[in-house]
């Protein structure tokens, strides 16, 4: 009879029961489309490695490395003195131009059989003259191919004696030696990112220390594949901000499963008085908010879908993504609503049958978790986990502050002035902070975020603009192949119509075993302002972006060895957008001299009264070149920039209606339990419209409340991510600024949606849970 | 005081829908109450005493019959009334005091007595309303707010807010039900005496005979979804 009586109370309040699901649902939407779209990005940078070297995590490099040197290395290992390392395999890994193609070169000791083999050709097609090349070179190269792989566009894989002969280097010569090394922790990073995609990357590195003597660089993968890296960043970047929306719907769903409570509560007490046992009002009550967790986890899911193909053909309109909705997608949406509801649920009961515990251990431990968030601020060593473990810790601080920020509310709010229906509905915003700290709290954590995210990315605007506005001193520039490239700078006549002609060249190199980009051209002292840098670069200097003098550990002033000459560094320099590290040096410096052979033009920038004229010249003579407008560059490199944010944008937008619709779930509960209040009003003689300016004074009254807590943690959020998580995850610093806009706008939407919560009536006559006239 | 009718009640009928069934709750009332006077309401549960107040207050609508009040220069008619034009009257001319939830929370003592002269615009009553409050014996708790008073202090707070305007209507729905017996006389007291000295009619429900006593008319409603009128 209990159960029944249940499910005619669910169908009796359908627009509270229907909003508690749609509230839910959303919640867990949410969950699951930031779930779909990290794993696809995951899964797409993934690819970016290609298979054969997918199972290395370390690879050790030294000048002129050698077969010599990798078996004095094997000999090492065979005896026991690196216990840290699995396995060990030499590596060649050079980009080099075949039959007019760019290709990456990779020659792997097929016999020793290299790890994560899979995806590669089965070994019956196993030929040791032949290689393997990913779909993009297939047909196009003369040599014999085996089989595909899966890699990136332009990889061809070989054994290592084929490779040599590809690359025309000698027998002995090496890349570097892969290492494979497994921790005790592997598997657990490796479940977390399943259960969060993108979460393995923010967790710190630490280094092995390898006794293998000084001259050897041991550098981690991650740190030969920036683009990967890069790209993992911008995901855990995207998983950590989902966190924040999953905590947000974590809150709705326990308010939604609190306020739920309340509404039966008087049910439950005098079916108690009746003789009916609390364990079993327990299990009924759970049974009924589990029901509509299981509905609203369905509904969500299948949002949840849609929301994820939504947001990626945002993102990356040109590419079609498939998305698996694999089990632990549907563990995570179902985990999340039952979870939260029942153990929420349970908890919320067990505090109204039993009072609210007087303990001090809450206040204790955001303490601690306090002081380890400083912690991990203050030490990089935490990584880009340590940021966001900041982030997390000051909102869950920031939420238990709302109750005493309540009742202290209360306790003022007798100096609240103006009109008293005004009065009324302020301080019924302040009155309740049982009822109203948890969805106060949802709110103020999603107005936070927003405020936070959007300093970061209005400062990273600006820096971003300002980093174009340095680099962007020439009118027009042309890019192509080097035969191309040396015909346009041989012909003067078309050059002619320039007033200052600038040609670039480029090549990898290792600096201390790291991967970079050189840059070679003429650094005078036009050209050096483009970087910061107020006078000519001299012969024996060299400008470094921030990301190589973070990954070389130099600064201003320092000296660098490289190509075996020795370079002062004059300045670092902002590279926003750059993948790899990257290094300047003057085309007189002796480091482009001894690289000249490896050196080649990749493009020329011209600086023109008339560019749209030039342009046009420029293509007619030389069909072949990519032509670009300074215009154009500028405005799509700010298109790729807003585009990147886009998805931020959206997940703020989920949490912040999650968080409204929190709110206007426990507003009703809270009028339905105040029905008496409104008719003292009524008799009174208050009418409809006062009563609407009532409500929305409530509205804005909680909007006030949650804007205090919201305001200072949206900036300290702003901070942490410009001054933390922006250095460790890109290498790149931001300098705050307290863009009025990005404060402003989070504040106006947080204030009509709590304006909208509680002025919207539509579901308020519905009776609690006690009927009558 | 003046003996003319302020209140009168014609063949007044109210019945609840409950499903498929039509609960009769007040058949063909008359009654008058002279400006000034006291009319209570005694009747057990059930039997229409608040639906009697809630009718007078215009909260409820009329199946049949009228309702008139006597106002300063103009007679109110409940029948031919708008919603809006009952909640205006509610604002204007009547007071209420309930038994339960009397205050808003979230208001001040002195500002829920001050709440009507606020919500009539009349500024002038303001002052009226901490005399009122002195005169109850209040005056230490103006700036409290309700849930720091005792139940008797609530009700007198009430009866304060009530009389402020001086309404020719003041509507009590079981003023001492919840009190014990001392301040129950004490919120009996006050009311009554105020409406006396003030000319306002008073109409109460009470399950209490000694209150119902101070009355100087008396009508008794039976349970059986039909009225009596006054001996």
């Amino acid at each position: 009879m209990i159960p029944l009586a249940l499910l005619r109370f669910l169908a009796r309040t359908p627009w509270s029961t229907g909003m508690a699901l749609i509230g839910m649902a959303l919640g867990v939407a949410s969950i699951v489309s930031v779930h779909l779209v990290s794993a696809s990005i995951s899964s797409r940078l993934d690819g970016l490695v290609p298979s054969s070297l997918a199972g290395y995590s370390y690879y050790l490099h030294r000048d002129d490395l050698n077969a010599k040197d990798y078996f004095a290395l094997r000999r090492l290992w065979r005896s026991g003195a690196l216990p840290e390392v699995d396995e060990l395999s030499p590596v060649v890994d050079e980009t080099a131009e075949l039959e007019g193609l760019s290709v990456r070169v990779l020659g792997v000791d097929l016999l020793a059989q290299a790890p994560s083999a899979r995806g590669q050709a089965s070994s019956n097609q196993f030929a040791l003259d032949g290689a393997w090349v990913d779909p993009s070179l297939n047909g196009r190269l003369s040599l014999p191919v085996n089989g595909l792989i899966e890699a990136p566009e332009g990889t061809l894989l070989a054994d290592i004696s084929v490779a040599h002969d590809l690359l025309g280097w000698p027998a002995h010569q090496l890349s570097y030696i892969g290492l494979v090394m497994t921790h005790s922790f592997d598997a657990s990073v490796e479940f977390a990112e399943q259960l969060l995609p993108g979460f393995g990357a923010g967790f710190p590195t630490s280094k092995p220390n390898l006794n293998v003597g000084p001259d050897w660089q041991l550098v981690n993968m991650a740190e030969q594949y920036p683009a990967r890296a890069f790209g993992k960043s911008i995901l855990f970047n995207i998983a950590a901000l989902g966190m924040l929306a999953l905590l947000v719907a974590w809150l709705l769903i326990y308010q939604v499963a609190v306020s739920w409570l309340r509404r039966l509560w008087p049910v439950f007490d005098r079916l108690h008085g009746l003789g009916v046992e609390w364990q079993s009002l327990r299990t009924y009550f759970l049974g009924s908010i589990g029901l509509i967790a299981t509905f609203a986890a369905g509904l969500g899911l299948l949002a949840g879908w849609w929301l994820a193909a939504w947001l990626l053909a945002m993102t990356v309109p040109d590419q079609t993504v498939q998305l698996d909705l694999n089990a632990w997608v549907i563990v995570k949406a179902f985990g999340s609503a039952w979870v939260v509801c029942l153990f929420g649920g349970l908890w919320a009961f067990q505090r109204s049958q039993r009072g609210a515990p007087d303990t001090l251990v809450p206040f204790l431990t955001t303490i601690f978790l306090v002081i380890c968030a400083t912690v991990c601020i203050v030490d990089p060593e935490t990584g880009l986990a340590g940021g966001f473990f900041a982030i997390a810790v000051l909102s869950l601080a920031a939420a238990q502050l709302m109750k005493p920020l309540l009742i202290r509310l209360k306790r003022w709010s007798s100096r609240i002035g103006g009109s008293y229906l005004l009065r009324v509905g302020l301080r019924e915003a302040l009155w309740h902070p049982e009822e109203l700290s948890v969805s106060l709290a949802g709110l103020s954590l999603a107005i936070a975020t927003a405020i936070g995210v959007g300093l970061m990315v209005d400062s990273f605007r600006l820096d971003f603009s300002q980093m174009l506005d340095h680099r962007l001193k020439y009118d027009v520039i042309a890019e192509g192949d080097a035969g191309m490239l040396s015909q346009l700078i041989a012909g003067s006549e078309l050059t002619s119509a320039a007033s200052r002609v600038q040609v670039y060249s480029s090549s990898e190199i290792r600096v201390d075993g790291r991967l970079m980009e050189l840059n070679v051209t003429r650094m005078d002292a036009f050209e050096s302002t483009r970087y910061g840098h107020d006078q000519r670069l001299d012969r024996d200097e060299a400008l470094l972006s921030e990301q190589a003098a973070r990954a070389l550990g130099r600064s201003t002033g320092d000296t660098l060895t490289v190509a075996g000459k020795t370079v002062r560094v004059a300045g670092v320099f902002s590279a926003f957008g750059d993948l790899k590290p990257r290094l300047i040096v003057d085309d007189a410096n002796s480091i482009a001299k001894v690289l000249s052979p490896v050196l080649s033009a990749d493009s020329v920038a011209f600086q023109s009264s008339h560019p749209q004229g030039l342009a046009g010249a420029l293509r007619t003579s030389l069909p072949g070149l990519e032509l670009r407008l300074q215009t154009d560059i500028r405005r799509i490199a700010l298109k790729v920039f807003d585009q990147t944010f886009g998805i931020t944008t959206v997940l703020i937008s989920i949490a912040l209606m999650v968080a409204a619709i929190s709110i206007y779930i426990a507003v009703t509960t809270l009028r339905l339990n105040r029905q008496t209040g409104r008719q003292l009003l009524d008799t009174l003689g208050v009418n409809r419209l006062e009563q609407n300016v009532m409500n929305a004074a409530l509205g804005t009254g909680l909007g006030v409340v949650a804007m205090i807590v919201a305001l200072p943690l949206g900036v300290m959020f702003g901070w942490v991510l410009c001054a933390v998580i922006n250095p460790r995850a890109f290498g790149w610093t931001i300098e705050l600024q307290l863009s009025a806009g990005a404060i402003l706008w989070p504040c106006v939407w947080g204030m009509l949606a709590a304006i909208i919560a509680g002025a919207l009536q539509v579901g308020d006559r519905e009776e609690g849970a006690f009927g009558g006239r | 005081m003046s003996h003319s009718s302020a209140l009168t009640i014609s063949n007044i009928s109210k019945h609840y829908q409950d499903g498929g069934r039509q609960i009769e709750v007040l058949r063909d009332l008359s009654l008058s109450v002279a400006a000034g006077e006291s009319l209570s309401v005694t009747g057990p549960s059930g039997s229409g005493k608040s639906t009697l107040l809630n009718l007078l207050a215009g909260l409820l609508e009329l199946d049949n019959g009228d309702i008139t009040l006597q106002l300063k220069d103009a007679t109110f008619s409940y029948r031919a009334a708008s919603e809006r034009a009952r909640t205006a009257l509610r604002r204007q001319h009547i007071g209420y005091v309930f038994q339960f939830f009397n205050l808003v929370p979230t208001l001040t003592v002195l500002e829920n007595v001050r709440l009507p002269a606020r919500l009539n615009r009349r500024p002038e009553l303001e002052a009226q309303a901490e005399a009122l409050l002195r005169d109850f014996g209040l005056s230490d708790r103006f700036h409290d707010f309700p849930e720091a008073l005792s139940g008797g202090e609530q009700q007198r707070v009430a009866v304060a807010r009530a009389v402020l305007l001086k309404p020719p209507l003041l509507l009590a729905d079981e003023p001492t039900g919840n009190l014990d017996a001392e301040n129950s006389a004490q919120v009996s007291d006050l009311l009554f005496a105020s409406c006396r000295d003030q000319n306002i009619t008073l109409v109460l429900a009470t399950h209490s005979n000694e209150v119902a006593g101070m009355a100087d008319t008396q009508l008794h409603l039976d349970a059986r979804s039909s009225s009596r009128s006054a001996p």
